[in-house]
């Protein structure tokens, strides 16, 4: 276990506080300057279970969630147990290495194990001293934890004050049953032997979700409109709670139908607008898709992947919708396809989406998981400065006015209604320049191919202006990993451990899983192997670039739910570089 | 001065002649010339069938979307841009079967749009099967040996879903048509017409005819909510059209604190700055 990080876990049922508790140790760490990365394991239930939340922690950054842990903070039996006894989702080896400690209440006596150092506390009768809810007493483990570490407790005072709203009382009695948890620890258990620097810096602990709202924010957003859906659900509910400080409207409507519909209804009108949810909710939305790329309307899709097929696993990580992102919707018409790499990207890129939407006037799908939209990341900055593109409007006074216009670069004048003299007709039927529909009286098989070709080259100029394919670590690469989307960090910190054992493996990141940039046929070729690493059965990214760029490829795929762990990848990709 | 002349559409329309829709798109162009508007400042909304291709022969903003689906294109227009006067118009398979949710919802908000329905009973673009308000026994290419489902009533529907003007007109009948779509247009929150809209085509029981022998137009207490219901039930040898119901409440946009007081459309951008990110420090 490495010395410079540190990784905590909260283990328990639905209900018992996991998440929260999780939340303030997260925040403990991002406050002190050091950065942060956390892991929501829960499951579709509102009450029992077993869930569990991991903070993990370094002064250089950490990009996963990582592997093993060093504290496990069990808030019942069952979790003292599962954690520490060998977990088959993490490569069989037991979460809890032999350095670690479990903290746990003294009421649990009926469980030992012989490689465990247990940290036996009344949490309980700490916490029943300093107040009444039953709660409190992750209040008192998450004190232990700090001692354990050797954090200041006053950061971690004013957190927990935070946290409470700085409710008078309520805060001081948590601030209390901590302090004793952290005096507890100190008089009868030893530190760990991990030293973090903390520093000055300045870090936001945002969540993907979240990160995608304020960049869509950001970048003009006025309307989202949405169907309740994990893990769609971080970035709409972000966007609802700052409906008036930001202006925005948010609006649930009666299905996922209807939520697309009406983002086309506010974008056709001129108001930036998004929809969102995850491969079910964007199955539904699948012929309004069409009806935008047809009629030229900008359009923000938001989805969010999850493990399916169908309801799968609600609460599971999965790649697994590229395809049909790709192919939704019936015919020909262009799409955009972003999928950021991580929380800091997810900001970024929804502001471009909504700038690439109105430049090229047709759909751009902003792609995430369950794992980018719910964890926590640090991020030092957030550069705030955006210019808004809002493509070509037609302004009064044109003579003639063709909506569709077949212009070189595909992209024709749009009047936005209430433009005096441009009134016009925009059509899901085949169409002339004019909006005119060609589908039924006339129709016109020269006409149709020209309105076809002209929409279907309007991406010639985004190509062309796509920035280079990120990589990592790959000048010297003789083996190409590839990744796309929330795999980034696992993958990366993957290679970092080849690289220690010699093996000169490099990864190529695709955020723009369409149109593919053209530089990744080059950034592949001469390479002793490509292997494909992503998160589904039937690997979709790997059958897209052998068809884009006719590579010979290996793959690596995980579809059990669970994201793809550093320690475990390396063996892998080095067993597929060995074969 | 705007004139009926200035809302022709520069395409002629291609229903059937007879086609009921033709007196709809007369009686809305009227009604717009009436009520003086610009016709810039209106969009026709529609989704897929026969009657949905209107927003191409009139000469408005026309969105001619999907099957189904206008109801929610139309509500976001007007919360994107509340100044525009947005009219939904349609058959009665797009709105009472696939759109039979977004009518439902969208009474139910009150959106300030109006919602004209061209209902023949009968599908007419797909040459001729079972719609929802196909009567009873009717024989269609879906229902050879007649309908063995009961049709469904857009009034009760909507007065049940919580609209706030509810009324029934006739093609046969154009001035009054004409009337009842202006007082439509008029009304603040959502007004939804039904138009009996005979289809010469492929409904030979509810025709012109059928209609003229039936419709009368009785005095009808517009603000009794049970004597609406009521009206709107009657069915039979004696089919009443009018205004049904008509009442003043606050719209889904009266009531949102982003949308009523201010245009979308005419907000500025939020600049985001530093302070707004500090939650999440």
């Amino acid at each position: 276990m490495k010395t410079d990080e540190v990784v905590v876990r909260v283990g328990g049922a639905a209900g018992d506080g996991v998440q929260s508790a999780g939340l303030i140790i997260a925040k403990v760490f991002s406050r002190s300057g050091l950065h942060v990365n956390t892991y929501n394991y829960y499951q579709s239930i509102i009450r029992g279970g077993q869930s569990w939340y991991q903070v993990r922690a370094s002064d250089r950054p950490v990009r996963s969630q990582g592997d093993g842990l060093n504290i496990l903070l069990a808030l019942n039996r069952d979790a003292l147990e599962r954690h520490t006894n060998p977990m088959i989702n993490e490569g069989g080896a037991s979460p809890l290495g032999k350095t670690g400690v479990a903290i746990f209440d003294s009421s649990i006596t009926d469980y030992k194990k012989e490689d465990v150092q247990y940290v036996s506390m009344p949490l309980g009768d700490i916490a029943s001293r300093h107040g009444k809810n039953a709660l409190m007493k992750n209040t008192v483990a998450i004190g232990a934890t700090m001692a354990a570490i050797g954090m200041n407790f006053d950061t971690l005072a004013d957190v927990i004050r935070d946290q409470f709203g700085n409710k008078g009382e309520v805060a001081e009695e948590n601030v209390r049953a901590a302090r004793e948890g952290y005096d507890y620890y100190l008089a009868n258990f030893k530190k760990l032997g991990i030293a973090l620097k903390t520093s000055n810096k300045k870090f936001y602990l945002i969540s993907g979700g979240e990160a995608a709202g304020l960049g869509a924010v950001n970048g003009g957003l006025k309307m989202y409109v949405g169907y309740p859906m994990t893990p769609a659900s971080s970035i709409i509910h972000f966007l609802a709670s700052h409906e008036e400080q930001f202006g925005i409207f948010v609006k649930i409507p009666e299905d996922e139908i209807s939520a697309i519909n009406m983002a086309v209804g506010a974008n056709y009108a001129g108001v930036r607008a998004m929809t969102g949810s995850s491969g079910g909710g964007f199955s539904l939305m699948v012929e309004a898709l069409g009806m935008a790329g047809m009629m030229e309307v900008p359009l923000v899709v938001y989805e969010a992947q999850r493990a399916g097929p169908s309801t799968g696993l609600p609460t599971k990580n999965e790649q697994g919708d590229l395809n049909l992102v790709l192919g939704a919707s019936q015919g020909d018409f262009q799409r955009i396809v972003l999928a950021p790499r991580n929380v800091e990207e997810a900001f970024y890129f929804a502001r471009e989406a909504l700038n690439l939407a109105e430049k090229y006037q047709t759909p751009v799908i902003l792609m995430s998981d369950l794992y980018i939209a719910e964890h926590y990341e640090t991020v030092e900055k957030f550069d705030l400065n955006f210019k808004i593109e809002r493509g070509k409007l037609a302004q009064p006074g044109i003579k003639d006015y063709k909506r569709y216009e077949y212009t070189p670069d595909g992209i024709s004048l749009r009047a936005l209604p209430g433009t005096p003299g441009l009134m016009h007709n925009e059509d899901s039927d085949e169409h002339n320049e004019y909006g005119d529909v060609v589908s039924d009286a006339i129709t016109d098989p020269a006409l149709r191919a020209k309105s076809m070709e002209k929409r279907m080259r309007k991406l010639s100029a985004y190509i062309k202006s796509m920035p280079p394919t990120p990589t990592y670590r790959y000048e010297d690469a003789e083996y190409a990993i590839v990744q796309w989307g929330g795999t980034q960090g696992a993958v990366e910190e993957a290679v970092d451990a080849l690289r220690e054992k010699g093996i000169r493996a490099g990864v190529v990141e695709i955020n723009r899983p369409y149109p593919l940039n053209p530089d990744i046929g080059k950034l592949l070729s001469g390479k002793k192997k490509i292997i494909v690493v992503e998160g589904n059965y039937s690997g979709q990214m790997n059958k897209l670039l052998r068809s884009e760029f006719l590579v010979k490829t290996e793959l690596i795929t995980k579809y059990d739910g669970e994201n793809f762990y550093p320690g475990a990848l390396a063996e892998e990709i080095e067993a597929v570089i060995k074969r | 001065m705007v004139t009926i002349a200035d809302y022709r559409g520069k395409v002629k329309p291609d229903w059937c002649p007879g086609c009921g829709n033709f007196a709809q798109l007369s009686a809305i162009s009227g009604a717009l010339t009436d009520l003086k508007m610009d016709p810039k400042d209106t969009v026709v909304v529609s989704g897929i069938g026969c009657s949905s291709n209107m927003p191409e022969f009139i000469n408005t903003y026309g969105f001619h979307g999907i099957h189904g689906r206008s109801l929610p294109v139309a509500s976001a227009i007007k919360w994107a841009n509340p100044k525009l006067n947005v009219i939904c118009y349609g058959g009665d398979g797009d709105g009472f079967f696939e759109g039979t949710q977004h009518f439902f919802h969208t009474a139910k908000r009150n959106v300030d749009i109006t919602y004209i329905v061209s209902d023949n009973q009968i599908f007419g673009l797909t040459t001729g099967q079972a719609s929802p308000t196909s009567e009873l026994g009717m024989k269609t290419k879906t229902t050879p040996d007649g309908n063995i489902e009961k049709p469904m009533n857009p009034l009760t529907l909507a007065l049940t879903a919580g609209a706030t003007f509810v009324a029934r007109a006739f093609s046969g009948d154009a001035i009054h048509l004409k009337e009842v779509i202006k007082k439509g247009i008029e009304h603040r929150g959502f007004s939804f017409i039904d138009v009996f809209s005979p289809c010469v085509t492929y409904n030979k029981i509810n025709t012109y005819d059928f209609f003229r022998k039936r419709v009368y137009k009785p005095e009808m207490d517009t603000k009794n909510f049970a004597k609406a219901y009521e009206m709107a039930l009657q069915w039979g040898d004696k089919i009443p059209i009018g205004i049904f119901y008509d009442v003043q409440e606050e719209s889904y946009e009266d009531r949102s604190p982003i949308i009523g007081s201010k245009s979308l459309i005419d907000q500025p951008l939020v600049q985001l700055k530093p302070e707004d990110l500090a939650e999440f420090l």
